[in-house]
Formats: C-alpha cells, sequence, structure tokens
C-alpha cells in the first residue's frame, strides 16, 4: 500500500515539475533554468530517476520506479512520459520569478504536490498590467528610446506619439487577428507613416532617429537576450531557435518600414533618412 | 538656439535618465514585477551610460564600449539577482535592452531590402561585432562562481540561518 502511494507519487511530482517547466519555458526562461528548477521541484518530491529534454518549444519529461522495484520485486516497474508543444510566445518575466520563488519555497518544505499544483495553475493566470498602462510605458519608452539612438528633443516627442499609436494597433488589432510577421509588419507600417507625416509637417527634425525610436517596442528583446543566453549555455538547438524568431520579427519590422518609405517617398517625394 | 535645445537629449546626463526610463518601460512590457522595476532601470542607465561615456568621450570602438558595458550589465545583474532573490534573467534582459544590437540587425534587413547592399554589409559586420562583444561580456562575468556574490551580498541572517538549521 505504502509504496503504491510512493509510485502515484511520481507521475504526480513529475507532472507538477513539467507544469513548472512549462510556465518557465512559455514565458521567456533560459533553457538551463527549466532544467533546474524541474529537477529541484521532482527531487524535492523524491522523484530522482527523472530525465528532462528542453528544447525552446518543447519539454519532454520520462520517468521510471526502477529504484522501487529493486526494493520490492513484486511491484512492477512504473514509467512515466510526457511531451509538451510550447509555442513561442511574449514574455512574462513576472511568471518567471513567481515560479522560481515557488520552486524555493518547494526545497523549504512549504508545498505539498497538490497546493504546489494549485500554485501553479494560479501563476499561470497571473493578470499582466492593464492596457492604458502598457500604452503609456510604450510611448514612453520609444521617447527615450529615441533620445538614446541619437534624437533630439523634437524627435522625441514623435516617437513618443508613433510608440502610443503603435501599442494601441497592436493591442486591438495585432496580437488577436493576426500572425507573427504579418503583425509586425503592419505595426512597424503604422508607426513609421506617422513618423514620415509628422516630419514632413514639420514636428520632428531626423526621420531615421524618429522611426528606430518609434519601432522600438516591437524588437524583440527578450527572445535575442535568451537566445544568446541558450548559445553560451550550450544550448545550441534552442538557441538558434530563438535567435531565428527574433530574426523574422527583425524582418517584419524591417519590411513594415521600407514599404511605408517607398509609398511615401511616391507622395512626397525626396524622403531623407 | 533652439538647435542646441533640441540637442539637450544628447547630454551625459539626459542620456542617463534615457537609459533609466526607457529601460523601465520595457520593463513593464516584458512583465517585470513592479518591486523590481527600479533595480532595472539602474542597471540599464549604468549600463548604457558605461557605453555612452566610452564611445562619445573616450573615444573607445564600439567593441571595447559594448563589452565594457556588457560586463558592467552582467555584474551589477547579478548583484542585484543575490540580494532581491530573483532570476538574474530579469535585471539581464531589461539592462541589455538599450545596447540592444538588434537595432542594427534591424537596419541591416533595411539596407538590404532597400538594395543598399555596401552599407548593409557594413551595418551588419558591425552588429556582428557589438553582438559578439555583448557575448564576450557576459561569459566572462559568468564565469565568476555564484558563492563569491553570495558571500559578499548575501546578509549574514541568512547564513546564521542555515546554520541553524542544520
Amino acid at each position: 500500500m505504502e509504496t503504491n502511494q510512493y509510485d502515484n507519487n511520481m507521475s504526480e511530482a513529475l507532472e507538477v515539475a513539467t507544469k513548472a517547466g512549462y510556465i518557465l519555458l512559455e514565458n521567456g526562461a533560459e533553457i538551463s533554468r527549466v532544467e533546474e528548477t524541474m529537477n529541484r521541484i521532482a527531487k524535492y518530491f523524491g522523484v530522482d530517476t527523472g530525465n528532462y529534454y528542453v528544447l525552446s518549444n518543447g519539454i519532454f519529461t520520462t520517468g521510471n520506479s526502477r529504484k522501487l522495484k529493486k526494493n520490492n520485486p513484486n511491484l512492477l516497474s512504473e514509467q512515466f512520459a510526457d511531451v509538451k508543444y510550447i509555442p513561442l510566445r511574449g514574455s512574462r518575466l513576472d511568471k518567471v520569478v513567481a515560479v522560481n520563488q515557488l520552486s524555493r519555497d518547494i526545497e523549504a518544505g512549504k508545498y505539498t504536490i497538490e497546493s504546489a499544483g494549485e500554485k501553479l495553475d494560479e501563476i499561470s493566470k497571473m493578470p499582466f498590467v492593464k492596457n492604458w498602462f502598457q500604452v503609456l510605458s510604450s510611448g514612453i519608452g520609444s521617447g527615450f528610446f529615441c533620445s538614446i539612438f541619437g534624437g533630439g528633443l523634437r524627435d522625441c516627442l514623435v516617437s513618443t506619439f508613433a510608440g502610443l499609436i503603435l501599442w494601441l494597433f497592436v493591442l486591438k488589432v495585432s496580437a488577436p487577428h493576426m500572425s507573427k510577421l504579418l503583425g509586425n509588419m503592419a505595426g512597424s507600417f503604422l508607426s513609421t507613416s506617422f513618423c514620415i507625416i509628422a516630419v514632413n509637417a514639420g514636428l520632428g527634425v531626423s526621420l531615421s532617429h524618429t522611426i528606430i525610436g518609434a519601432v522600438i517596442p516591437l524588437v524583440p528583446g527578450v527572445a535575442f537576450t535568451i537566445g544568446i543566453r541558450d548559445i553560451v549555455g550550450e544550448d545550441y538547438l534552442a538557441g538558434t531557435t530563438r535567435l531565428v524568431d527574433a530574426c523574422v520579427v527583425f524582418f517584419g519590422i524591417a519590411m513594415g518600414v521600407a514599404a511605408a518609405l517607398l509609398i511615401f517617398n511616391k507622395i512626397f517625394g525626396g524622403l531623407e533618412l | 538656439m533652439t538647435e542646441s535645445f533640441d540637442m539637450i537629449t544628447q547630454t551625459v546626463w539626459f542620456q542617463f535618465l534615457s537609459g533609466y526610463f526607457g529601460t523601465i518601460a520595457f520593463a513593464i512590457l516584458f512583465g517585470v514585477p513592479k518591486q523590481f522595476y527600479n533595480t532595472g532601470g539602474i542597471v540599464g542607465a549604468a549600463g548604457w551610460i558605461t557605453c555612452f561615456v566610452l564611445t562619445k568621450h573616450c573615444g573607445f570602438s564600439p567593441f571595447a564600449s559594448n563589452f565594457c558595458a556588457s560586463v558592467v550589465i552582467t555584474f551589477l545583474s547579478r548583484c542585484f539577482a543575490v540580494i532581491k532573490k530573483c532570476p538574474v534573467t530579469v535585471f539581464r534582459i531589461s539592462g541589455l535592452l538599450p545596447l540592444v544590437p538588434g537595432i542594427g540587425i534591424y537596419w541591416t534587413i533595411y539596407y538590404m531590402i532597400s538594395d543598399n547592399f555596401s552599407k548593409a554589409f557594413e551595418t551588419g559586420i558591425i552588429a556582428l561585432k557589438v553582438l559578439a562583444a555583448i557575448i564576450m561580456g557576459m561569459v566572462i562575468v559568468s564565469g565568476i562562481p555564484n558563492k563569491v556574490f553570495k558571500t559578499l551580498f548575501s546578509p549574514r541572517r541568512a547564513q546564521n540561518h542555515r546554520s541553524a538549521e542544520s
């Protein structure tokens, strides 16, 4: 009876570990962190035969109760296998922090398997910051980044408004209705058009600086940094996947900017970058 | 007169503020928890100001200045990660944003699309060099064992607690 209980434990523990890994990976944690956290959680719940193979868009977990079988020859060895597909998505670092904290708490003995599972469900439903706050920070970020890339004060103001409009578009149109590539193209097209019109109306000075500031909220900083981190950590497959993902986004942004410049060049004539 | 006022953005203190608030703004979009906004902003601003001052005022090459900035950012991130007990990623991602070699890659693709191949090649190579510099900075500081940061920064209370437990 007792061994039976322990057996059930294995698949439950590995399920909880996989769930934690899923949340971490989905929200932009490095591969090494995902593997380490899964291992830590499973070990605390008494499973040390777990194997984890983590890619940037998938987790493979297996385990077996071979050890138990040695102690109790009558017991059939139990196997656990799970494959999870995780689409590449945006990042929510607050969830990464929460799961990290949870794994520490589990190690400190504050959670049972059930309560850890519930806590993970709770974490995966954590609300994001309000929409208006996102729009505001996108605008502010665009403005300050325009100054970082060498724009003057007026350019920064133009970029700020372009950033506001861009994020409204992302929230209302591109995120719910468009694919990644098309959404980025349309978004950068929109904000570049705004910049061109504003600069042509004499509001901004340097077109190239305003455009860089305006499209910066689309730039996949997290995917890029994590991709590099994975490659440095010798997870080449995961790292390249993320870098390619980032490059697709860059490509979309550049296409949108180029399209806007070509079209408005025909309308206004002689645009200078 | 207006021209010089317009370029107030290129002074060191304004750049520092830009690095700080720019980093925080994007930290919000990446879902960094509230209690880390300030720290993330400091890491980003420190990294960016290192890069800015070295490039503009000390005549360093983009490679050297980005390398130094990456070292500063990774080092500070690891310190704060131990102090605030949270994953390094949080600070490193927000901190590295102002350096974004991504913007270089964006220009490269842009020049390629607009048939300006020599410029595309030039910006592409510079972007790759900057990327390499950032990676090198990261690797070197990542090589420092975590123990060093723990003994430097974790409060003595925690160590006593651990010994009391065992």
